[in-house]
């Protein structure tokens, strides 16, 4: 028998998400959801002063805070052919940097953790550990002041999830220490870029902020604290989970979508724009020995089952967002963008199947990671750490340049913008490819259009049927019991996702566990 | 059993307590004797206030915002002294899960309810949750609601930078005429502000002295530019045209678009994140996103302002009128002024 389920809103994302699915003999076989936000930043943006847009557009997101400020200011550099010097580009990068040192463990501890711990079983540990005990008799007061929020109310806890007293104890005292931490990372970049989230400091041409020895000393201080955190606490849990008690969850591929991915590459690590931390490139049908170019002229953005205006599938360059909500077939304000005509996952797996690190790749071939909703916090785990390092490196680099007296942080000949232009701005944003566009006629936008990872991840079936991501990584999930289908949020959250989306009608055609192309 | 009794119980945390509790008191410019007040509420609370916070048309920015405080820690926040039964970022629940925690806590009552982004006036299906036009969400959670705070630029007056887009946005006091609303606006939320806020109302149980557009007096009583390190350099002429010219590092940055002459914050003093930083001092002009006029009339942020209209008749340049023209105080007096004019003609726009 067919059931329906319908959860709305999915809760620990960013933005309003909706999901239905069909189970049928205990896996879902359609899906159903839908963006429920709108708000229209690309039509506020028409008409105005350029170089309001890095500032509007970091409004879009306040978890990826930083991320479209930084892509719209790349776009308008291209824009205004501004040559930002080395400071402005490391002062970004530590920005950027610090976000993402917060971002990635926030994901996993605050918004995804919940989905894989009984946190109850705290009450049964035993140990002696003081601090564990400590963290015990918290959740024991509140448990019984009778008043748990926001604990819960939750999803019961499955057969995947994870209920000894010691383990889930020490991961709910990393999930307090996380919360610390973040807010930590947040202070980070505030030091460079004024305050965080929505920072202040990047603009076209570079930054405002000079990166005076005082704030760098902060920062490295603070970058020390984070490191050790990120090397001792998060990336041996998420090793402990994912090939501990998740390891099923891992080898089975749960929430594995259709093996096609895309990396714009981000974090320049010179003023070579091809010199990335995170390198640029394209997976096709998992096939992970043939990493090829990004061709950014094969992106095309499609509406059919979108809340817009009907067209025939536009570049972002030329792209429209004229909001019409009467549509028929429409259910969704994400659109369908796609890489010739492939719906491709991006994010933090995207990244490390394009870039291919040792660490990484041990967890795939060693253990049998497959793609899925496992392998996406490992592959978050992992970058974080690669950054760590990284940002180090920058941060020596820009203290050298500061005491040498000739640190300059931006591009000023080329501030006022030019008569007319077209920009772009490719970069990843921690939930993956993130790119803005820009058209600018008489020194104002005649045309921005964004397209943002979440709307890669979870768009809608495109206008010859392809499904998102998502959509494609929900069918064939086991749902044991549809009053409880914690498998499908755990299988969303995976994507982290970042903005309103949308999941929509599926053909169950595609019920396959995917395998690497290696050797 | 209260988690607040608990804190106050260890030696350590009493000290942070109570230091909480005296900043409070300071905030509003309560005698000192008012924070033994704080303390004797908040333990005396028989339990931790019930708190629903609704996402509009948000980025979540606030909400992460109030996730970066330090002192007092998030988890203070979230666990110790708030009993936070919905907010959609954060909660454990999903679905119908979720919307009932939400249903039992508007049946029980006597909540803070706090919002965060706008709500679309121009068509009710820009924002909807559980199938529901947000607009309905917050009226209907509203009615029990012991105190309305909204958060953020979007959540108040005309909807910051979603009241500029085609979905209208607007905030909380468009929709809710029956009841005080407590406005905390800038982009994101500052942290410190809600959580002084919550703090006095629980202490007191009334809102906080507000201005005419429902800020409390605490935190958006005096002009940015009134405090900020910069005004000397302002007063000299000195502006900022040059980020890289170290000798410009501490200038002035009205002609980069600073709204600090006619924003009302405590930026200057109350800096951000932990008092790491705060936009001037990192070389940004501020954009004015605690004042009504973000960002439509705000817009466009980054432009050279040379010349203020003051009232209909006067006209006065800023690039004159630090050296010559108005002297010293002159030019205090007429960009304060300014600063007033300014949110006077958007109240009459309200």
């Amino acid at each position: 028998m067919v059931q329906k389920i319908k959860i709305d809103p999915v809760t620990r994302i960013e933005g309003h998400l909706a999901i239905e699915v069909e189970v049928d003999g205990g896996k879902v076989t359609n899906a159903w959801s839908k963006g429920t936000m709108f708000r229209g930043f690309e039509e506020l943006l028409k008409g105005r002063d350029p170089r309001d847009a890095s500032y509007v557009t970091d409004r879009v997101c306040g978890v990826c805070s930083g991320s479209h400020q930084w892509a719209s200011a790349l776009c308008l550099d291209d824009a205004f052919d501004a040559d930002v010097p080395d400071g402005g580009r490391l002062v970004r990068n530590l920005i950027l940097g610090a976000q993402w040192l917060h971002d990635h463990p926030l994901h996993f501890y605050h918004l995804s953790a919940l989905d894989y711990i009984d946190v109850m079983a705290v009450a049964k540990y035993k140990g002696n550990d003081a601090g564990l005990n400590a963290v015990k008799d918290k959740i024991l007061k509140l448990v019984k002041a009778q008043d748990t929020a926001p604990l819960t109310p939750r999803y019961e806890p499955d057969e995947f999830s994870v209920d000894d007293p010691e383990l889930v104890t020490m991961a709910v005292a990393h999930y307090l220490k996380a919360l610390e931490m973040q807010a930590k990372a947040k202070k980070m970049g505030a030091l460079l870029g004024g305050k965080m989230p929505h920072s202040a400091s990047i603009v076209v041409g570079g930054v405002t902020m000079y990166p005076e020895m005082q704030y760098l000393d902060q920062y490295r201080s603070l970058l020390t604290e984070q490191t050790a955190f990120i090397e001792n606490v998060y990336v041996p849990d998420v090793v402990t989970f994912g090939t501990g008690p998740l390891f099923p969850l891992a080898k089975a591929g749960i929430g594995a979508a259709a093996g096609h991915y895309l990396s714009f590459g981000g974090f320049q690590n010179s003023g070579d724009k091809k010199d990335l931390l995170y390198p640029a490139g394209v997976v096709i049908d998992s096939d992970l020995k043939n990493i090829k170019a990004v061709d950014t002229d094969l992106i095309k953005e499609y509406v059919k089952h979108a809340w817009y205006d009907d067209n025939k599938g536009l570049h972002p360059s030329q792209g429209e967002t004229a909001v019409n909500p009467d549509k028929k077939d429409a259910y969704s304000f994400i659109k369908s963008p796609r890489y010739e005509g492939r719906a491709m996952e991006v994010g933090p797996l995207a990244r490390m199947l394009v870039a291919q690190p040792d660490a990484f790749m041990k967890l795939v071939v060693d253990y049998g990671v497959k793609p899925g909703a496992v392998a996406r916090h490992a592959a978050r785990a992992v970058e974080t750490l690669a950054l760590t390092q990284q940002i180090l490196k920058w941060l020596d680099e820009l203290t050298v340049l500061v005491a040498s007296g000739k640190c300059e942080i931006h591009a000023t000949a080329t501030w006022e913008g030019p008569e007319s232009g077209t920009g772009v701005g490719l970069t990843e944003a921690p939930r993956g490819a993130l790119g803005h566009w820009i058209k600018i006629k008489d020194k104002k936008i005649e045309n921005y259009q964004l397209v943002v990872p979440s709307t890669w991840n979870l768009s809608p079936r495109d206008d010859s049927g392809v499904l998102g991501p998502v959509e494609q990584a929900l069918i064939g999930a086991p749902v044991p019991d549809v009053e409880n289908p914690i498998n499908l949020v755990r299988i969303v959250r995976s994507f982290d996702p970042c903005i309103s989306c949308a999941v929509h009608v599926i053909e169950p055609n595609s019920n396959r566990i995917l395998k690497f192309k290696i050797g | 059993m209260d988690i607040l009794k608990e804190l106050v119980a260890k030696e350590i945390n009493r000290r942070d307590f109570t230091k909480l509790c005296a900043a409070v008191a300071a905030v509003f410019g309560m005698p000192k004797a008012f924070s033994k007040d704080i303390a004797f509420a908040a333990e005396n609370a028989m339990k931790k206030p019930a708190v629903i916070w609704l996402e509009g048309q948000d980025c979540a920015g606030c909400s992460e915002s109030l996730l970066a405080s330090i002192n007092p820690s998030v988890a203070e926040i979230v666990l110790d002294t708030l009993s936070i039964r919905y907010h959609e970022t954060i909660m454990a629940g999903s679905g119908y899960v979720a919307e009932k925690a939400r249903e039992d806590t508007i049946k029980e009552g006597g909540y803070v309810l706090v919002v965060e982004g706008s709500i679309p006036t121009a068509d009710d299906r820009f924002c909807m949750i559980a199938e529901k036009p947000f607009r309905e969400i917050l009226l209907e959670t509203a009615k029990n609601a012991a105190v309305i705070i909204a958060v953020g630029s979007c959540a108040t007056f005309s909807g910051g930078i979603p009241g500029a887009t085609p979905s209208k946005g607007r905030g909380v006091t468009h929709f809710i005429k029956d009841k005080p609303v407590i406005n905390l606006p800038s982009c994101p939320l500052k942290p410190s502000r809600l959580v002084a806020t919550v703090m006095y109302f629980l202490a007191s149980g009334k809102a906080p002295e507000m201005d005419k557009y429902g800020r409390p007096l605490a935190f958006y009583s005096t002009l940015l530019h009134e405090n900020c390190p910069r005004r000397g350099h302002f007063e000299r002429g000195e502006f900022v045209t040059d980020w890289n010219d170290s000798g410009q590092r501490e200038y002035c940055l009205l002609l980069k678009g600073c709204k600090g002459p006619k924003t009302y914050t405590d930026c200057a003093q109350v800096w951000w994140n932990d008092g790491a930083n705060f936009c001037i001092n990192a070389g940004a002009p501020c954009s004015g996103c605690s004042q009504p006029e973000f960002y439509n009339v705000f817009s466009p942020l980054y432009e050279k302002q040379q010349t203020f209209n003051i009232g209909p008749n006067t006209t006065v340049n800023l690039d004159t009128v630090g050296r010559t023209m108005m002297g010293v105080a002159g030019a205090g007096v007429i960009v304060h002024g300014l600063g007033r004019l300014a949110s006077k003609s958007n109240d009459e726009e309200e």
